[in-house]
């Protein structure tokens, strides 16, 4: 959401996806906010707007970050991945991939911040056991699936990670 | 084909962040709009002060009552106001709208709205609203207009009352040799779907666009009518990617404030709630009372069974007076019972209207029904598991309203299923060494010694929703099909993959080879929505139908083109082979083309409503849902341990066999089942909902205690297939059901595991704590009354759980 009317602006610079943007922001606009309102980015959802949810999620310099509570001007200067700079305009990556097979989406708005969460995790541990994969989702809420083909889809996705990378 | 798992038509738009869904519309030119919301759950609004709303920087105007459409409006019973008139009657009900050049600006602006109430106590409760001269939430009820004008039992607080009173209860409670009573209490659910409630509304050449993520285009299309004051067709309602719903998507919301103001601003206009409105306004699943009290024989018969039952409407109908006749097909139908009693009273309380939640009352039903059947077999000391298979309806039986149960024999096969899969008499003999082991008497405790381990089981027979379905099929000129219909994908697949397999199937395509349009009002038939799993059934019968009959317009054309007789033509991956003669072939783009340019493109539409099953009309008063189609089999087998020092309940095994008809997408219904078990586990074990004076308590996810990744297991499942012969390739519903008998299986296997009866939902690890205090030999006490209660003589004896009497 925008900030407030009448409220200063702030001069920030992102990269976005691999593109650079300099923008002028509201004083206190959230970085989801930014993402969905001036650069058009809805692949990050607005649920709770609140940090509970995690269907916001984006990944700054790599980490997940719930992007509805953080202002977009507190990251100024940084490297932000969405939703949309996952695959770009090419193929689903293999978390992706393992999402299709594994019947993991169902509405769809929880999953672009999943993806977000299990890409973070899938880097920095690249062969987690089924409990770091439902540790890694405890701030990201799923009403539909029960979470089990979310759980499967990323084991599965670390598989073929691993197998590729050796192969 | 069928019974494969394509891919789901949305999936790679929904993974790459593309999909639109209402919360992502925007619109050039468009203004916001937000609501002022009444603070308090009742009282008589003194002012509304427009004056510092209007200041705020972009505000365009503020309207109250006065200035909006007068009279009430409803889905059953004309009670809600466009905006409050006078009163309030719940906190979060509509009292101004602020229109603005933002959103900031709105959402400041209805913060701003001065609104003077002078508060009243509020009937915060069902007890409350029903004890004798309580205050009437609507002093005006009896001047509210009801549906179709049929009488539902309307009186003062009482929204709706059903009653099926056979009259010969008494006779029956003489002949007993046990009378087992208990009092099954269960609180609201939030539905918590993620994406908020939205609307765009547009205003053009005298009509209405709305646009929006909703369960049910039509209804909305109606509801926005009927508050506007304006012809349906005057309305046009145009669907886009839902955030889930779960039944909170299907009534109007916003999208009637959102139409009045374009109309008013001749400018597109954009809401959407905040988190807050979300939860103060979400129509939950009803809080209920449900009394139960059975006449048993010693033998185990069921004389009769008496249901008395209170469910919370709120301060609105919605739909609880529907939902009032779910109960005649739980009691007295799943097992069998002499004769019955049950009396369903729907209520008005100062609070928020409650509404639609998956499996609306069932959950809370079969809770009700199961917990009841453990006391029975309990108090009689039997086995639960022999006593539900010895009481079980067979085929042929009737269920309350005078319908046949044709199948009910699945159920039976379903315990079959799940005993060969984890044999009962297994677990509940290991679980009985175990709390040996961990009784006092025995040697020191070892590690675990705190943990005490129980089983428990429940049945449920669930409906497909009937309600009426349209699709056109068109053979595209290159070959590929479309599917035109206002089915709505509300995440389960049923149109994003279901519906789609069951065209090309019909039709020799690949299913990657059939597009289904987004809901659109102006542009297809009818459609009753996404609700009661009635999707693959209903409106998978009018697509197989009329594939059916483009399917035979391309066999008529292609015998032309292939010189053959249309028996002897065959459709396999979008080409037409003469029978044996695979060389010989034409596409289906080729067919279609010559079809268009001589008699004109191939399309063909159907309709269909599941009937309604024969019943008897005059089993009771009040009744608006009469039957039970295309009834589904459910039985669920819950696994737990407890921790008796932090009051933890754990799930260990969870096992769903499920009656389907036909499965057309596996995983899909895995994926129902799983999530659907997963929201069961919220309402039976940490999902609160509670309210005080009327107020809402919890607030935010995290208050509302939704399951998380760590806290649901892996379900097993035993998909069953019986094909239905009126369902697309024998296809049932399969959505819905798998959230039904959740609760009860859970409180059955923690009632089991401590020995103390759980009636009441949710099972906290304070509320198993305090349990565990209020009775310090809980676990000797109850574990005695599982003994038989009746004495060497065969004369009964007092139950000391005093459950029996
Ligand atoms: S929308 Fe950001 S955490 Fe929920
Ligand atoms: S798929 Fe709907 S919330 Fe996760």
């Amino acid at each position: 959401m925008p900030g407030a009317a009448g409220e200063q602006s702030v001069s920030i610079r992102l990269i976005v996806n691999d593109r650079r943007h300099q923008l002028e922001t509201p004083a206190g606009e959230t970085l989801l906010g930014t993402l969905r309102e001036r650069l058009a980015l809805t692949g990050p959802k607005e649920a709770c707007g609140e940090g509970e949810c995690g269907a916001c999620t984006v990944l700054v310099d790599g980490a997940p970050v719930a992007s509805c509570i953080l202002a977009a001007g507190s990251v100024n200067g940084r490297t932000i991945l969405t939703v949309e700079g996952l695959a770009g305009t090419g193929e689903l990556t293999a978390l992706q991939q393992a999402f299709v097979s594994h019947a993991a989406v169902q509405c769809g708005y929880c999953t672009p911040g999943l993806l977000m969460v299990l890409t973070a995790l899938l880097d920095d541990t690249p062969d987690p056991s089924e409990a770091d994969v439902r540790r890694a989702l405890a701030g990201t809420i799923c009403r539909c699936t029960g979470y089990q083909q979310i759980i499967e889809a990323a084991l599965d996705a670390a598989q073929l990670m691993i197998r590729s990378a050796t192969s | 084909m069928l019974g494969s798992n394509p891919a789901r038509s949305d999936a790679d738009a929904k993974l790459r962040g593309e999909a639109v869904f209402g919360a992502d519309l925007a619109s050039p030119g468009m203004l916001w709009a937000a609501v002022s919301r009444s603070p308090v759950a009742a009282g008589h609004i003194r002012s509304i002060d427009v004056a510092s709303a209007l200041k705020v920087e972009g505000v365009l105007d503020v309207l109250t009552a006065a200035d909006v459409p007068d009279g009430r409006t409803g889905v059953i019973v004309n009670d809600i106001p466009f905006l409050a008139v006078e009163h309030v009657a719940y906190e979060g009900e509509p009292v101004a709208m602020v229109v603005a050049d933002n959103r900031a600006s709105a959402e400041a602006g209805a913060q701003a709205v001065g609104i003077d109430i002078e508060p009243t106590e509020p009937v915060s409760t069902p007890e409350q609203a029903l004890a004798p001269g309580a205050r009437l939430v609507h002093p005006d009820w009896n001047r509210f207009v009801v549906a179709g004008g049929v009488d539902i039992g309307r009186d003062g607080n009482v929204v709706a009352e059903v009653v099926h009173d056979p009259g010969d209860l008494d006779e029956a409670f003489a002949a007993a040799d046990v009378v087992v009573e208990g009092t099954y209490r269960t609180p609201r659910q939030y539905q918590a779907h993620l994406e908020p409630k939205m609307a765009l509304a547009t205003y053009e050449s005298g009509r209405y666009t709305i646009e929006v993520s909703h369960q049910y285009p039509f209804r909305l299309r109606d509801r926005v009518a009927q508050i506007l004051g304006v012809a349906p067709s005057a309305v046009r309602v145009v669907g886009h990617h839902i955030g889930g719903g779960f039944g909170a998507k299907l009534d109007v919301s916003l999208e009637a404030f959102a139409a009045l103001l374009a109309r008013r601003f001749r400018r597109p206009v954009r809401m959407q709630h905040t988190a807050l409105e979300e939860r103060l306004v979400a129509p939950c699943r009803a809080n209920a009372m449900v009394a139960v009290r059975s006449a048993v024989r010693r033998d185990g018969t069921i004389l009769a069974t008496d249901v008395e039952i209170v469910s919370d409407s709120g301060a609105y109908a919605n739909n609880g007076p529907a939902l009032s006749s779910i109960p005649m097909f739980v009691f007295g139908s799943i097992y069998r019972v002499g004769t019955a009693r049950i009396r369903t009273r729907n209520v008005y309380t100062n609070t928020a209207p409650t509404g639609a939640y998956r499996g609306v009352n069932g959950p809370w039903l079969v809770f009700a029904n199961e917990r009841h059947m453990d006391a029975i077999a309990d108090a009689l000391g039997r086995d639960r598991r022999d006593f539900r298979l010895a009481s079980l309806a067979r085929d042929g039986d009737l269920m309350r309203n005078g319908q046949p149960l044709e199948e009910v024999s699945i159920l039976r096969e379903a315990f079959d299923r799940v005993d060969e899969l984890v044999p009962w008499r297994d677990i509940v003999s290991r679980n009985q060494r175990q709390r040996d082991a961990a009784a006092p008497s025995s040697p020191p405790a070892e590690a675990g010694a705190d943990v005490l381990r129980g089983a428990g089981q429940a049945a449920a027979i669930w409906l497909t929703n009937p309600m009426p379905g349209h699709a056109t099929v068109k053979l595209n000129e290159d070959g590929t099909a479309t599917v035109i219909t206002s089915a709505t994908e509300n995440g389960s697949g049923a149109v994003a993959t279901g519906l789609r397999q069951i065209a090309a199937a019909t039709l020799g395509l690949a299913a990657e080879a059939v597009t289904i349009t987004m809901p659109d009002t102006d542009a297809t038939g009818y459609d009753a929505g996404s609700q009661g799993s009635r999707t693959t059934h209903v409106v998978g019968r009018a697509i197989a139908d009329a594939s059916a009959e483009v399917r035979s317009q391309v066999l008529d054309r292609a015998s032309q083109m292939l010189e053959a007789v249309p028996e002897d033509l065959v459709i396999d991956a979008g080409v037409v082979t003469v029978a044996g003669v695979p060389a010989a072939g034409l596409t289906l783009g080729a067919v279609a083309q010559a079809a268009t340019w001589s008699d004109g493109p191939i399309t063909a539409g159907a309709s269909y409503v599941t009937p309604t099953p024969p019943h008897d009309p005059a089993c009771a008063t009040g009744m608006l849902i009469k039957g039970w189609p295309t009834p589904t089999y459910h039985l669920h087998q819950a696994e737990v341990s407890v921790d008796v020092v932090t009051g933890r309940v754990t799930v260990d095994r969870y096992v769903v066999c499920q009656e389907v008809g036909r499965a057309i997408h596996p995983d899909a219904i895995t994926g129902q089942i799983q999530g659907g078990v997963a929201q069961g586990l919220g309402f039976a074990l940490s999902e609160r909902v509670d309210l005080d004076h009327g107020r809402y308590v919890q607030r935010t996810f995290k208050a509302h205690g939704l399951p998380l990744a760590e806290d649901v297991p892996k379900v097993e499942m035993i998909v069953m297939e019986h094909a239905d012969p009126a369902g697309p390739y024998g296809a049932k519903g399969a959505a819905e059901p798998p959230i039904v008998p959740v609760a009860a299986a859970v409180a059955n296997a923690v009632s089991d595991a401590i020995g103390v009866p759980f009636d009441t939902l949710p099972i906290t690890p304070e509320a198993v704590l305090e349990a565990l205090e209020a009775e310090p030999n809980g676990e000797a006490v109850a574990r005695a009354a599982r003994e038989p209660v009746l004495n060497r003589d065969g004369e009964q004896e007092r139950d000391t759980t005093g459950r029996a009497s």
